[in-house]
């Protein structure tokens, strides 16, 4: 019997692993200084003595806050305003998010625990369930890759100006991200429960509202909140497209060049954000 | 009520936990299955339940042949099993009379369950389930208050109020204290005797399973080791079953990537 040839060293392994990892670094900075130059990012225009100035003007200019009780009193019907578009378009957004997020949850269409007997042979069928699953994923990626603001563009155009439009843009927009976090959070749900009430006979739907549901339950309530914080923030943005709201009134004081309006409607942009995060902590707590 | 045929289970990444077992249980028999851990007992009583298919073999439900079932025929099929699990198959954060009343749902229509979240139905019956088990009081306590013990005694509730002719407990007393144990294997088999139940059990513990059941089938790696009268059982069984001719080495991981105890390691599948 021959003797085996002597086994070679070990090899060094070290550049092979590290070849892949020095391309990445060079890759990196390359995006870095391209995205310099192609962002015209340049610090220094912002010393330079006329946008200094115009900095300051409007720095300057926005203070002292106009706290006129005449400006305030105007100013209570478009917060009101913001504060119904955001509960309206979250509603919506919940409304739209909730049916899709469940088609587009994988273990609940096709495969997963619940399926595992259903799924046995028969592909025209297994293809079946995948469509409204794909269907369902593909609404909600176009919904969550247009941004609100151009939904509000649209809807602009489509219902005219107004608070409506407004609802719409966030309705779509979020419900296209909330649909998307819903069926992440059930399929994260725990399965063991699930199966044991399919083993007692219960339908899909059964199982949906009496596993599924409960345990995603506060999640989605968590989740929800914190868009609909979000939604009071972007409200303002889409007044500036003419749906109503804070934004609007931001917008006309920013044209106008009334700073002290501006720093009046920030602060009760940033009072509102507040509130509505010291109201969902509470609503959180209550329900956990 | 049951009947296999060379009945197997090949999981996706190779492993046979259940492998040409052939088996036949009468109607209202009391029988208890043991064995090292890995032996292939749960995937068994996920098959018998209709929650897994199985992969070659055929399975008889009372008769009704179980691979060709679907849709609402298997769901019927189902509804006449009631599983009690391990652990941990709760809703934990439903009340304790919606996870009782979970056992209703094959004969509730969705609009009804979705009613009964709101306003339970029938509530006399979750609450005599839950007085033969011992709890009446936690109809209405949040389930994931309750201890392990509580909440395997309302895993039982759930089973007597979905009143199948079949009874699979999966290895239901293994995560409570011993003398718990005990008082729940004796329930469960009161319930069987009581109704003409079917009762097959999983059990971790050997004495458990000698002093309550007439019929003991061993299982390892996926066989059956023998099926016998608990009367013939002798030392010399449960030795074969639980430490094998396995030689020494390192021991061999289960599914779950734990060593098995020297005491209960399976056989290399190379003999």
């Amino acid at each position: 019997m021959a003797t085996p040839p002597p086994s070679p060293a070990v090899p060094f392994r070290g550049p092979s692993r590290s070849l892949p990892i020095f391309l990445f670094v060079v890759l990196v900075l390359a995006a870095f200084v391209a995205s310099v130059k192609t962002a015209q990012v340049d610090f220094f225009v912002l010393v330079e003595a006329e946008s200094r100035r115009n900095l300051f003007r409007f720095l300057f200019g926005m203070f002292p806050p106009d706290l006129s009780l005449d400006f305030l009193r105007l100013m209570l019907p478009p917060v009101l305003e913001t504060i119904q578009i955001s509960i309206m378009g979250t509603t919506i957004a919940i409304l739209v998010g909730l049916p899709l997020g469940l088609l587009a949850t994988s273990s609940l269409t096709w495969g997963g625990v619940l399926h595992e007997m259903g799924t046995m042979g028969q592909r025209s069928r297994r293809l079946l369930r995948v469509l409204p699953y794909a269907f369902a994923r593909g609404l909600l990626s176009v919904f969550r890759a247009i941004p609100e603001f151009v939904w509000a563009l649209i809807f602009v155009r489509a219902v005219g100006l107004g608070p409506f439009p407004g609802v719409l843009a966030i309705g779509v927009a979020y419900g296209g991200i909330l649909g998307k976090v819903y069926s992440e959070i059930l399929e994260s749900v725990d399965p063991k429960p699930l199966e044991a009430l399919q083993a007692t006979g219960a339908s899909k739907l059964q199982i949906v509202l009496y596993g599924l549901l409960p345990q995603a339950f506060p999640d989605f309530v968590s989740y929800s909140l914190y868009r609909w914080e979000c939604a009071i923030r972007a409200s303002a943005i889409l007044g500036f497209v003419g749906a109503g709201g804070i934004g609007q009134q931001l917008e006309l004081s920013m044209r106008m060049f009334n700073f002290h309006e501006v720093t009046t409607l920030i602060g009760l942009l940033a009072l509102l954000v507040a509130a509505a995060d010291l109201l969902s902590a509470r609503i959180r707590k209550g329900i956990l | 009520m049951y009947r296999a045929e060379k009945l197997s289970k090949m999981f996706p990444d190779g492993l046979v936990a259940v492998d040409g077992i052939d088996l036949a249980i009468k109607k209202g028999e009391q029988v208890t299955f043991i064995g090292p851990s890995g032996a292939g007992k749960t995937t068994l009583f996920r098959m018998l339940n209709l929650t897994i298919p199985s992969t070659s073999g055929r399975l008889f439900l009372d008769g009704l042949e179980v691979p060709g079932l679907s849709g609402p025929r298997l769901k019927e099929a189902r509804r006449r099993i009631g599983t009690i699990y391990q652990q941990q198959n709760l809703v934990p954060r439903l009340k304790v009379v919606h996870n009782v009343l979970a056992g209703r749902l094959g004969l509730w229509s969705t609009g009804a369950a979705l009613f009964s979240l709101v306003r339970p139905a029938e509530v006399e019956r979750a609450y005599g389930a839950l007085q033969r088990v011992g709890i009446p009081e936690k109809l209405f306590a949040r389930t994931d208050e309750l201890s392990g013990g509580q909440q395997q005694r309302v895993a039982i509730a759930r089973v007597l109020v979905q009143d199948p002719e079949v009874i699979l407990a999966d290895e239901p007393v293994s995560s409570v204290d011993p003398t718990l144990a005990t008082s729940l294997v004796r329930l469960l088999k009161e319930i069987s005797t009581e109704s003409g139940k079917t009762l097959l059990m999983n059990l971790h513990s050997v004495e458990l399973a000698l002093s309550f059941f007439q019929r003991i089938i061993g299982l390892r790696d996926g066989k059956i080791l023998f099926d016998s009268a608990t009367a013939e059982i002798t030392e010399e069984h449960l030795r074969e079953l639980y430490t094998g001719w396995s030689p020494e080495g390192d021991a061999p991981l289960d599914r779950n990537g734990h060593t098995t105890p020297l005491s209960c390691r399976p056989l290399p599948r190379a003999l």
